[in-house]
């Protein structure tokens, strides 16, 4: 604590080079503030809605968690049905969902994009489509293998079973989502898990295969969050928020900072675009805690896009948006308009480039932009001033500026879309 | 372009006396000027005066033979002369070394030591390679290094069919620097209007002897030949010889033979390219190269045979675009026109100037102009205020008819020709202009072919003639590369072997640089130009490949198709052996036709071989589908037919004629 002092008496000193210092309640104050706020949201939150209670169950498909047993048998009467076609000498077909964006729906009530029911015939015998449909049946055997056995690998243990066939990782990791849709359940009960990207630090204990965890002890670097959900449980929390952090950069600052200790919370990156394993780990966490949610991305087309993601879903896994989007994301920075208002100087912007601006403008017609006019706001000012910003331009300001005005600062003011 | 020479040659003179004590006014001949600074006319080192001297000679004869619309025949001999018989041929006699350490490559003893010792190992390695049988290739050990002094000396020779000289012109026309016939405005091939006069003064320069030069015009019952040089100094030729001689076989046409020092081992692939790259542009030519030495295995003979009698029509020459002249050209018009009043004048010497366009100019140009007023008196300001409106006023485009392209036709015969691609596209766009001066771009992209490397191969022609130096600054190298995005053509850029011929002719090239070898990237109407015309060829290309494609798919089908069979049967049966095992110890019910399936499996009646069988059935099945489809919906479809050219036999022998109601069918014995 007396280092603290220190520090907060030395940055008195240099408040014209970190403007709006002065402008800073003491934490007391704005602890209340984020109080109030979190007891008025965690009361607020209700069942969510499910595509059955708007009656489109008949024209969405959503997929559900499936026993490892279910998964099996199902995989078993799709084979026999293949035997029975090759043996009457048609070849084989599959049936497979389509997850093109045209198949794509964004239903407002539910907040998240979902698959609309068409679906597309991959024959065996056909020059366009022999190779994935190849592939399809190999990871459906694998998949079995996988069901038999009971254990789990991740996407590039199963792409390394046959590299000669599936070329790439993409292509494997592709037809894996399409087994997903054909088989009707999440790609967690395939047993298939991709490697772990997302860290969580701060005020947060769960258990992770029957250890407990303690996030505020787990150094600088936070945990790991772990590749299957269905592991993790018990999970307990004092923190008032949770702070959704796009960059690895910007996390270990706040990690570094402990900022959870300043200002009670939770803060989770996928370091860039989020993988499932987050995504789930961050609707669980909304869901158990009733915490809000609150997003720093930068101050551009992707970062308004990888917030997109969290709340809405992405369009390759759309079928499974259920479980995987978290409702109720706050944009809270850095904003284009934060850009004038906290005064980043010219040199720390970047001009957009034709295709940012053009990303910008495909998002504008997105309906999961255009349900939340602050959002629209925002992204017309950053198309029409055709300025963009990361995180890091806070760091004109010195290093701890992040951390020891912008976000308190913020807060304060409860300045969040 | 003549009137840029005599004030360079001032600049030449001032640059000289700095050294005199007392400045003296000395006066260069346009010839001294030259030979001071050959490198302008692209005479840099010997390797590149041969290259240039080649390139000069076949032009000229091109365009002598153009100039009577013959269909020209070029031979042109490269003969190497080893210094014993350059000696002999001025009447030199050869000197034995006496004092060898003069010399810059004399031997040393530690050096001659060192060499030995060097040479004796090479030997005994390759006996031990020898004695265990390996086969090595027999290096050539004794590589004589050329020293300072040892220059290689030619006789390059071109001889041609074409209109031949006067007789009494010939020696003004090889002696007199800047005199010449290409000097109105028109398309040439020329660069300065120097031609073989450049030659003629680096073999006084290098070897001191004279051109000789034979010709023959049509109607003349002689032969006129030419044996001269050049006075340097005075800029007139020296006649050594000049003479009417018999013409006993009627030959017309010209030959020139001149002796340079050059070097043919490091320019040998520039000369081949150049005259493979003219017979590409030339098709209508028949050309002739030889390269004669005493080592017979140097020697080189290329026919590149005619594919065509089409030939472009000769450039006209035209009168200047209003917006292209300047003050100077504006006053040597005034100096030449025959027409008295400005009215006259405006009309009669520019193009695309009508007479109620004159009457509005003259009236814009102010109160002390009038139709009436004599052209030769103007004043200089008067002049000045003329080429003002010039640049301003608006004017049409020229037209491009007095610009001669090598032709569609052409081009893409001479790219067949001397290729042999796969595919080939060209296309003739119409005429543009920059700064007053018409040009068109014609392009040819091919695919494949023959001694073609992987990637891409840009061929540059400026008014039918090729381009080979300082490829990377041109604009033409700069488009293929970077705005053309092959992949969107179905072409690979750096697996295909792709050829890029683009064509430009103007009465105005805009070269970059001294040597005139480039044309500059910064022009945005050439660049667009031709950006366009490679783009129109591309697209051509592109149904053709994408047919091309379809046509290879139909054929391997089947392969692609039965490749997947033996993976995707495997991934069914491994399923199905578990799930049979499972069935087999009663873990697990099916229904029965499913039972009756997985029966079959551990009785081994449904093995992985059966449904391989099944599968390779219908893969057959729907292969003989598809292809009776795609047969009947394209039908017997054949490529456009071309025309071919066969050359016609001079031979006058014996034939017989077999007549038929359709043909002729000639037998010669």
């Amino acid at each position: 604590m007396a280092d603290k002092k220190r520090r907060r008496a030395d940055s008195d000193s240099d408040s014209a080079s970190q403007p709006f210092k002065n402008l800073l309640k003491s934490d007391a104050q704005i602890l209340k503030i984020l109080k109030s706020v979190t007891s008025s949201s965690s009361s607020s939150t209700s069942k969510p809605l499910t595509l059955a209670d708007l009656a489109l169950s008949a024209t969405c498909r959503e997929v559900s968690d499936l026993s490892l047993s279910s998964v099996q048998s199902t995989i078993e009467a799709l084979v026999l049905q293949l035997t029975h076609q090759i043996l009457s000498g048609q070849g084989f077909s599959f049936t497979v969902p389509s997850r093109s964006s045209s198949n794509q729906l964004y239903v407002p009530e539910l907040d998240r994009i979902v698959l609309k029911d068409k679906s597309t015939v991959r024959p065996f015998s056909h020059i366009s489509s022999v190779r994935k449909t190849t592939i399809t049946a190999k990871i459906l055997s694998l998949v079995h293998q996988l069901c038999l056995k009971n254990i789990h690998v991740t996407k590039r243990d199963l792409f390394y079973t046959d590299v000669k066939l599936f070329q790439d990782q993409v292509q494997s990791d592709a037809v894996l989502d399409d087994v997903s849709c054909i088989l009707g359940c999440t790609r967690s009960s395939l047993n298939v898990i991709a490697a772990e990207k997302g860290v969580v630090v701060g005020r947060l204990i769960f258990s992770d295969n029957g250890d407990m965890i303690d996030c505020t002890k787990m150094g600088m670097g936070g945990k790991a969050i772990p590749p299957n959900i269905d592991r993790v449980g018990d999970m307990q929390s004092d923190a008032l928020f949770i702070l959704l952090v796009e960059k690895d950069a910007a996390y270990i600052r706040l990690a570094e900072d402990r900022f959870y200790n300043r200002f009670p919370c939770i803060i989770v990156t996928a370091k860039g675009q989020p993988d499932v394993a987050t995504r789930l780990f961050l609707k669980k966490m909304k869901m158990e805690l009733k915490l809000p949610v609150l997003a720093l991305v930068d101050s551009d087309p992707y970062g308004l896009k990888i917030l997109s993601v969290y709340g809405c879903g992405s369009k390759n896994m759309s079928y499974d948006s259920a479980n995987l989007t978290t409702p109720d994301i706050k944009w809270l920075g850095i904003r284009p308009s934060d850009l004038d208002k906290y005064k980043i100087p010219e040199q720390c912007r970047l001009p957009m480039t034709e295709q940012d601006i053009k990303t910008g403008k495909d998002l504008l017609e997105e309906d999961f932009v255009k349900k939340n006019p602050g959002w629209v706001e925002e992204l017309n000012l950053m198309v029409k001033t055709k300025q963009k910003a990361e995180i890091q331009a806070l760091s004109s300001f010195g290093f701890q500026y992040l951390s020891e005005v912008y976000l308190p600062l913020k807060l304060q003011q409860q300045d969040w879309l | 372009m003549e009137s840029e020479c005599p004030t360079e040659t001032k600049k030449g003179k001032s640059k000289t006396p700095k050294k005199a004590k007392e400045s003296i006014l000395k006066q260069k001949s346009p010839a001294e000027f030259f030979a001071e600074n050959k490198n302008i006319a692209g005479f840099d080192n010997p390797g590149k005066c041969l290259y240039t001297t080649v390139r000069e000679l076949v032009e000229n004869a091109l365009d002598s033979a153009e100039a009577i619309s013959e269909l020209p025949v070029i031979e042109i001999t490269i003969e190497e002369i080893v210094k014993s018989k350059f000696n002999s041929m001025i009447g030199l006699v050869d000197r034995e070394r006496v004092d060898e350490e003069l010399y810059d490559d004399y031997e040393t003893a530690k050096a001659r030591e060192k060499r030995l010792a060097k040479e004796a190992r090479a030997q005994e390695i390759q006996a031990k390679n020898a004695a265990l049988g390996k086969k090595v290739k027999e290096h050539a050990v004794s590589k004589s290094s050329k020293g300072r002094g040892e220059a290689s000396f030619y006789r390059v020779t071109c001889r041609d069919n074409g209109r031949g000289m006067p007789h009494d012109d010939i020696p003004n026309m090889f002696g007199r620097v800047l005199s010449g016939t290409k000097y109105g405005l028109k398309q040439t091939r020329g660069k300065f209007g120097l031609g073989a006069k450049m030659a003629l003064i680096w073999s006084k320069m290098s070897t001191g002897l004279p051109i000789e030069i034979s010709s023959s015009m049509r109607g003349q019952n002689y032969l006129s030949f030419c044996r001269l040089d050049i006075d340097i100094h005075r800029n007139i030729p020296h006649i050594h010889l000049h003479e009417k001689r018999d013409n006993k076989d009627k030959w017309r046409g010209a030959e020139i033979q001149v002796v340079i020092e050059g070097n043919w081992t490091t320019y040998r692939s520039k000369i081949l390219h150049y005259m493979r790259q003219m017979a590409v542009i030339t098709p209508y030519a028949q050309f002739l190269f030889k390269f004669v030495s005493d080592a017979p295995d140097k020697n080189v003979t290329i026919k590149f045979a005619r594919r065509t009698d089409v030939m472009p029509p000769v450039p006209v020459e035209t009168k200047h675009h209003p917006s292209s002249v300047d003050i100077l050209l504006i006053k040597r018009l005034i100096a030449e026109t025959s027409k008295q009043n400005l009215m006259q004048f405006l009309q009669h010497e520019f193009v695309n100037i009508g007479k109620p366009l004159a009457e509005r100019l003259i009236g814009e140009m102010g109160p002390e102009f009038s139709p009436k007023t004599a052209v030769k008196s103007l004043t200089d300001q008067q002049i000045v205020r003329i080429h003002q409106l010039f640049r301003q006023a608006k004017f049409d485009d020229p037209s491009g008819d007095c610009l001669s392209p090598a032709g569609e036709y052409n081009l893409r015969l001479g790219i067949i020709k001397e290729l042999h691609p796969d595919m080939v596209a060209t296309y003739s766009g119409s005429a543009q202009v920059f700064e007053g001066h018409p040009f068109i771009v014609e392009a040819g992209v091919s695919v494949g072919g023959k001694d073609v490397k992987q990637g891409l191969n840009i061929f540059r022609f400026a008014n039918r003639i090729p381009l080979l130096f300082e490829q990377g600054g041109d604009v033409v190298t700069r488009t293929a590369l970077k705005r053309i995005s092959w992949n969107n053509y179905k072409i690979n850029q750096t697996q295909d072997k792709i050829g890029v011929f683009v064509s430009i002719v103007s009465t105005k090239i805009p070269f970059k640089g001294t040597g005139k070898e480039y044309i500059g990237d910064d022009i945005s109407e050439i660049a667009s130009a031709v950006k366009s015309a490679i783009q129109q060829c591309c697209i051509q290309l592109k149904s053709k490949i994408v047919k091309k494609m379809q046509a290879r798919e139909q054929q391997e089908r089947k392969r692609n198709l039965s490749k997947y069979i033996p993976d995707a049967t495997n991934a069914v049966y491994d399923v199905l052996k578990e799930m049979a095992k499972s069935h087999a110890s009663k873990k697990k019910r099916y229904e029965e036709g499913d039972a009756d399936i997985l029966r079959k499996v551990s009785d081994h009646l449904i093995t992985k071989e059966t449904l391989y069988e099944k599968l390779t059935q219908h893969v057959e099945k729907v292969d003989y589908e598809m292809a009776l489809e795609y047969a009947t919906q394209t039908g017997v479809r054949e490529e456009p037919r071309e025309d071919i050219y066969l050359e016609s036999l001079d031979d006058k022998g014996n034939f017989f004629d077999f007549h038929s109601p359709i043909f002729v069918f000639r037998l010669f014995l």
